[in-house]
């Protein structure tokens, strides 16, 4: 091997790297308002047609999906059937979609998921769905099973969605009866894949069995009364006499999602939509 | 004549991994374990450019990346910069027109990428970061790697790609 230092000593290739570290440091430190217009930006232009490809082959691969869910149900070997649970998976997770859209009573929108390769891809989701769907910023994004997370930026044809995963995650939670209120946030090390919420400021004297399932109660007016945020597995931590926190499974994995329901009217009834009766 | 034939052909094997992380991207199941192209392209384009041209490419890529993930906007440009520049840098040291030179700098270079992406970003930290360093990217680096060596194999006269090992 050889030392090839010609290659890296010339002063024309360290400028334009500083240039670009200086760069990247300045757009990392600052502030959202002035960053996010250059992604929405990026995402409007130069991403545009890119993004357009990924959301048609999202489409395709649902659309194909579909086609071979139908030949698998139309199949009457059970050998085959068997061999096909990724697409009737698919196919369920479909059909479940469609029938939360029918049982949804406000504004809302259906979304492909169109997932990135980047390590952030678990805990922001870009959504086929924008500004000309009518998504907004902050509007709740939600599948069959239950809550995703919220809008956070929106460009005209996509938007990038925060999901429950994330730190910054949180969601005013309550138990079915409406007996029980907390906060719902990420839950920050949980070890490998824990992939847990945990559910802080509950009474110390409210005791939550685990399998409780957990709601949004509708306050602080971002998500509807009622999504299924997740089940209750045990005690996290308690200060004494004072106040308890909780682990919760979470009723959606972000991995499995393909695609998503945007709530356009945050203020619409949608805890029926789920099948539950709230108190 | 020969210089201007070897760039053209370059930028298409660059600019045909972009149209498969899109195009491709949806059928590859969990994003977290399959190949990255972009990254793929930004190294094999970085292993044949100087430093200073890579940084620039690594800064354009990173910000595709920002504009992906709305959150800490900037460190995936700070990854990929720093990464586009080592790689032409290391690349100056170990000539990676060797095979298993490039699938090295395959590797190391997603693995990188994702440590510095994931620091600068303060997105994950304690366990949960040693797990996605430890688990999760050594999985993606290894496919990235794999599949970037099939890249080489398959475009081996294009990019002048040496097979002995």
């Amino acid at each position: 091997m050889t030392f090839a230092t010609e290659r890296y000593a010339a002063r024309g290739d360290t400028l334009p790297f500083v240039v670009c570290v200086v760069l990247a440091i300045v757009a990392r430190i600052s502030p959202a308002e002035l960053t996010e217009p250059i992604a929405s930006g990026i995402r409007g232009s130069i991403l545009a047609p890119f993004l357009f490809l990924q959301t048609y082959t999202e489409d395709l691969k649902s659309s194909r999906s579909r086609y071979f869910a139908v030949l698998v149900q139309r199949d009457s070997l059970a050998v085959r059937v068997g061999a096909q649970d990724a697409l009737i998976e698919e196919n369920i997770r479909l059909r479940e979609l469609l029938d939360l859209r029918e049982r949804i009573s406000g504004e809302h929108v259906a979304a492909s998921v169109l997932h990135q390769s980047l390590p952030t891809d678990g805990l922001t989701l870009v959504l086929s769905a924008g500004r000309n769907q009518g998504v907004r910023p902050l509007t709740p994004v939600i599948t069959p099973a239950g809550l995703v997370g919220v809008v956070r930026s929106v460009d005209a044809n996509a938007s990038v969605a925060v999901i429950w995963a994330h730190p910054e995650f949180r969601a005013s939670a309550m138990s079915l009866d409406g007996s029980v209120y907390g906060n719902v946030g990420s839950y920050d090390g949980g070890g490998p894949g824990s992939g847990l919420l945990e559910l802080t400021g509950v009474p110390f004297r409210e005791n939550i069995l685990p399998g409780t399932r957990i709601y949004t109660s509708g306050h602080g007016g971002v998500y509807p009364r009622g999504i299924p945020i997740g089940e209750i597995v045990g005690v996290a931590s308690e200060r004494s006499g004072w106040e308890r926190t909780y682990y919760v499974q979470p009723a959606v994995h972000p991995a499995s999602i393909s695609h998503v329901v945007v709530l356009l009217n945050p203020e619409a009834e949608v805890g029926s939509a789920f099948g539950e009766d709230l108190e | 004549m020969r210089l201007d034939q070897d760039k053209v052909r370059l930028v298409a094997v660059v600019l045909l991994l972009v149209l498969l992380h899109f195009g491709l991207g949806p059928w590859l199941g969990d994003r977290r374990v399959g190949p990255d192209f972009l990254v793929l392209a930004l190294l094999i384009y970085a292993m044949r450019a100087r430093p200073g041209k890579a940084a620039i490419a690594g800064f354009t890529v990173g910000l595709v990346g920002d504009s992906l993930t709305v959150l800490a906007f900037g460190s995936s440009a700070l990854a990929h910069t720093m990464v586009g520049h080592l790689t032409a840098w290391g690349n100056a040291i170990f000539f990676a027109e060797n095979l298993l030179v490039s699938a090295g700098f395959f590797f190391g270079g997603t693995w990188f990428r994702d440590l510095l992406m994931l620091v600068a970003g303060g997105f994950k930290s304690g366990v949960d970061l040693v797990w996605q360093l430890a688990f999760w990217s050594v999985i993606k680096g290894l496919t990235t790697a794999l599949t970037g060596v099939a890249v080489l194999m398959i475009f081996r006269r294009w990019l002048n790609v040496r097979m002995a090992v």
